[in-house]
């Protein structure tokens, strides 16, 4: 297990640097996210009810969690097939291949939303097609899907990559010897290493999902009960003056994102994965 | 342990594979980029330049570089001084930072401004000092620079301190045993260690900086002229029916995502080749 | 033996975190647009408006404000605009965003701005009564009217994709709901005329229709631009200044609409803090003379002078039962029937919501 040496006492300049440290997170971190729990959970939990249970905030977090969950399963079969074939595979291309994992990583939400637009829109030719055969891509549920596919490329890919390339090809090589055929080797010896990666990157994808913004509020219309998911629902709430509602629902949102990151820690750390 | 060279000679059914993730990541990453690229090439470079010409787009971009030039300075000094004296030591509240660290990107950007506002804004908890001392935070310049550094926080820390975790403090150790100041042992040591993640961390700083969206719109209300970055540049342009300069501040920012992309990956290469 | 680096990196650090915090103080350094090079001090006026007349003001009245008071004092005004939906604008200046000017798309939010305090001045005094401009809610459709869309019954159709704004963001949306709902009560709908129940059920079957709901009016009408939906329920100034920016759409004016009367007000407690009151006050009348009225004419919006009025007759259509909000009650107790949590709009929405 990587990490921390037997514990070395800094000198005062140490000391002074972590108070820093500290001061500077609570002011910036701690301060604005316990306000917002605060606001959101001071009026009761039966109020948080009734705010999260209203039927537009309801019908948001359900759409939210739902696009979420089918992101969730392609990616973890996609961002595996990715990992495996950035590290056991050498072709032309690869390392561009790589590189456009990491897009996601570097270009803004908002533009995200824009190309979006531009590639699925009504006036685009791939959206006019789809427009003529019934489907609709832009402000209906598949940009959802497709905006939060888009985001969430490299979280499966880096968690699973390292993992891979760790992987001692002994025991492969002995279960073939053995006579194992591929689909052997992949269910017993491969996926059960595998799994911690994929489940934490899985998670880690799923938690950066629920709370995205600038590239769904451009491209999925925003329809109360079809194409509004959570933190839409909880901007309009800010913008609508209510403040107290939004931070209810955000409490709970941030929880739920909280669960799952210490989760995808948990798993990480139990597994041994190293971080890429 | 060792570990297999990649497969140099492909089967067919690997091609197959190769050909699958080489579709899906085209179709969700790669089309859309040629799509505002595409846009761009057909509405001519006449308009790009166009872009430059409003004044409104160049404070935009202006606004958005100078914001993330005092992310990655803040959030690159705290994140190098915290990652010398955090992961490598056990102390009391360690695992409370770390959990700190990672929350700013588990936060929807919407939330990160509601929460500055919960506390800034009119009725917020800080808000008899602010009034006391006539500081704006609101709609005002102070805030999006705190709701940039919140959302760019953990890149710098994460970065350099994964990488001295690793390293563990031996080397430090072996050039202290030999005689060497702690100014040494940092400059020669240290500091080579740490400068591809330090690296990422600036990188990924700078981008995310760049790019963040819902926090400043909500904190600071887009206000032209003084708190609209580039991205609520585009969105107001959007509004306006300014397709022209929407897309052209868009194209900047994916040009600038671009080239960061490529600052990351000749990063990646670059500490490949040392391993 | 120390593990820790010599303090000198953490004054680099310390050297790091100064400097940002100095950009910082700076307040972006940059100078804002439309900015003056006159040396001495030029003062700042920052508006809030609503989402519609974004061209009207930025393009062409503050301009020209700025050119009329140069000549008048030869000082140079700097102007900071904000546009968000009339609800969402009045909320953002109670909140925090101190705008010196506010003109919304319809007086209870100026109302609103006025009950927290932020408006002290009697500003509803004056000829108009406090008003800037009109509009009318009219009925976007694509051109040659394919879906033969012609009154408000026509939008009960199924199948018809509708469009109108959010109600709790949206002045235009507010609009909209009260140009049906009166026009239903009026008796110039298939409802029966003074029937509360009739026209709440003429606004449901409407409402199942819609489609996106957007944050403003301006919104709404560019989701209609980009090919979404049949029909918008819109402003008629949404309309022309979209036909003048070359997009291609007809507009139908129902036979009973609602007139808009847009306000406009001097945030006087932001206007006096900043110093500006007399840069705001003169704003708020340059924006009544005729030549100003003449600009919004230019942009789609009837004017509140009755000479302007005259002269651009020719460019709007007449309305044959123009309504205002007065003969409904007023803006209070439309707020109480209509918007209030548990009224008309409310109860629709969750009877529709329930059905999904």
């Amino acid at each position: 297990m990587s990490g921390v040496r037997a514990a070395v006492a800094p000198g005062p300049g140490g000391i002074l640097v972590r108070a820093g440290v500290f001061a500077y997170v609570g002011l910036l971190v701690a301060l604005p996210l316990a306000a917002l729990l605060a606001t959101g959970l001071a009026p009761g939990l039966i109020a948080l009810w009734q705010a999260v249970s209203a039927p537009a905030a309801a019908d948001a977090l359900v759409l939210t969690l739902t696009t979420a969950n089918v992101m969730a399963l392609i990616n973890a079969v996609t961002g595996t097939a990715t990992a495996w074939v950035l590290v056991r595979y050498d072709f032309r291309g690869r390392d561009l291949l790589s590189g456009l994992v990491d897009l996601p990583f570097a270009i803004p939400t908002l533009v995200t939303g824009v190309m979006l637009v531009l590639l699925f829109g009504p006036q685009s030719v791939i959206g006019g097609w789809l427009a003529r055969q019934g489907t609709q891509v832009a402000y209906a549920t598949p940009s959802i899907l497709l905006a939060l596919l888009f985001i969430t490329v490299p979280f499966v890919v880096r968690a699973v990559e390292p993992v891979l390339m760790e992987q001692d090809p002994a025991e492969e090589e002995a279960a073939r010897t053995l006579g194992a055929g591929t689909f052997t080797i992949l269910r017993r010896i491969l996926l059960p290493a595998l799994a911690p990666a994929i489940i934490s990157g899985t998670i880690r994808s799923y938690a950066r999902a629920l709370g995205e913004f600038g590239s769904i509020v451009v491209v999925s219309g925003n329809i109360p009960y079809k194409t509004l998911t959570a933190p839409i629902y909880v901007f309009g709430e800010i913008e609508s003056g209510r403040a107290e509602v939004a931070a209810a629902v955000s409490a709970v949102l941030l929880a739920v994102a909280l669960a799952l990151t210490l989760a995808a820690r948990v798993i990480e750390r139990l597994a041994g994965v190293t971080r890429g | 342990m060792g570990s297999r060279e990649p497969t140099r000679h492909l089967g067919p059914g690997q091609w197959l594979l190769v050909g699958a993730v080489v579709l899906y990541l085209g179709a969700i990453l790669a089309l859309p980029l040629v799509a505002i690229f595409a846009h761009a090439l057909e509405a001519g470079v006449g308009p790009l330049l166009q872009t430059f010409d409003d004044p409104l787009a160049r404070h935009g971009l202006w606004l958005s570089l100078v914001l993330a030039l005092i992310a990655l300075l803040a959030n690159g000094a705290v994140g190098v001084g915290g990652a010398l004296v955090l992961p490598r030591h056990r102390f009391l509240g360690r695992r409370l930072l770390d959990a700190l660290v990672d929350l700013p990107l588990a936060v929807s950007p919407v939330m990160t401004g509601l929460a500055f506002l919960l506390v800034f804004g009119r009725g917020g908890w800080l808000e008899p000092a602010l009034a006391a001392g006539d500081w704006k935070v609101t709609f005002a310049f102070p805030g999006l620079v705190l709701a940039t550094l919140f959302v760019t926080f953990p890149f710098t820390l994460r970065e350099v301190g994964y990488v001295l975790e690793e390293l563990g403090t031996e080397e430090e150790e072996a050039a202290a045993t030999l005689g060497a100041s702690s100014w040494q042992t940092f400059w020669r040591v240290t500091l080579p260690n740490i400068r591809y993640g330090l690296g990422y961390g600036v990188i990924l700083t700078t981008a995310r900086a760049l790019g963040e969206f819902g926090a400043v719109l909500v904190l600071g209300g887009a206000i032209s002229g003084r708190t609209q970055t580039a991205t609520t540049f585009i969105y107001n342009a959007l509004e306006e029916r300014q397709e022209p300069a929407a897309y052209g501040v868009a194209l900047v920012l994916a040009l600038a995502s671009i080239l960061l992309l490529a600052a990351l990956e000749w990063l990646k290469r670059q500490r490949r080749k040392e391993i | 033996m120390r593990l820790t680096p010599h303090p000198t990196i953490y004054l680099l650090a310390a050297l790091g975190l100064a400097l940002a915090a100095t950009l910082a103080a700076c307040d972006g350094g940059a100078p804002a647009p439309r900015t003056s090079t006159a040396p001495g001090k030029s003062r700042t006026l920052v508006l809030g408006a609503y989402t519609t007349p974004r061209e009207a003001y930025g393009k062409a009245i503050i301009p020209a404000f700025q050119r009329h008071w140069k000549e008048k004092t030869g000082e140079e005004v700097r102007f900071q605009e904000s546009y968000l939906g009339s609800g969402a604008q009045a909320r953002a200046i109670i909140g925090g965003f101190e705008a010196d000017i506010a003109a919304l798309s319809l007086e209870a939010d100026v109302d609103q701005i006025a009950q927290a305090g932020l408006i002290t001045n009697d500003w509803k005094a004056g000829a108009h009564q406090g008003m800037v401009s009109r509009s009318v809610v009219v009925l976007a459709v694509r051109p040659g009217n394919p879906k033969e869309v012609r009154d408000w019954d026509d939008l009960r159709r199924p199948g018809l994709a509708i469009l109108t704004p959010n109600v709790r963001t949206s002045g235009g949306a507010m609009w909209n709901l009260c140009a049906m709902y009166g026009a239903a009560l009026r008796g110039q709908t298939s409802a029966p005329k003074g029937d509360p129940a009739a026209a709440e059920k003429l606004l449901a079957e409407v409402l199942r229709n819609v489609g996106v709901m957007d944050k403003g009016a301006r919104e709404s009408i560019l989701s209609f631009e980009k090919g979404v939906g049949d029909v918008a329920i819109t402003y008629e100034n949404e309309v022309l200044v979209g036909r003048q920016a070359g997009r291609p759409y007809e507009y139908v004016i129902p036979r009973s609409t609602i007139l808009i009367e847009n306000p406009i007000a001097v945030v006087d407690h932001y206007a006096d803090k900043h110093g500006v009151r007399d840069l705001a006050d003169a704003f708020v009348a340059f924006v009544r003379t005729p030549e100003t009225q003449r600009v919004f004419a230019d942009h789609g919006l009837r004017s509140i002078d009755e000479g302007v009025a005259k002269e651009t007759a020719g460019r709007f259509a007449p309305v044959e039962d123009l309504f205002t909000i007065r003969n409904l009650g007023g803006w209070p107790e439309v707020r109480k029937t209509l918007f209030a949590p548990g009224a008309v709009y409310d109860r629709i929405s969750a009877g529709l919501g329930a059905r999904r």
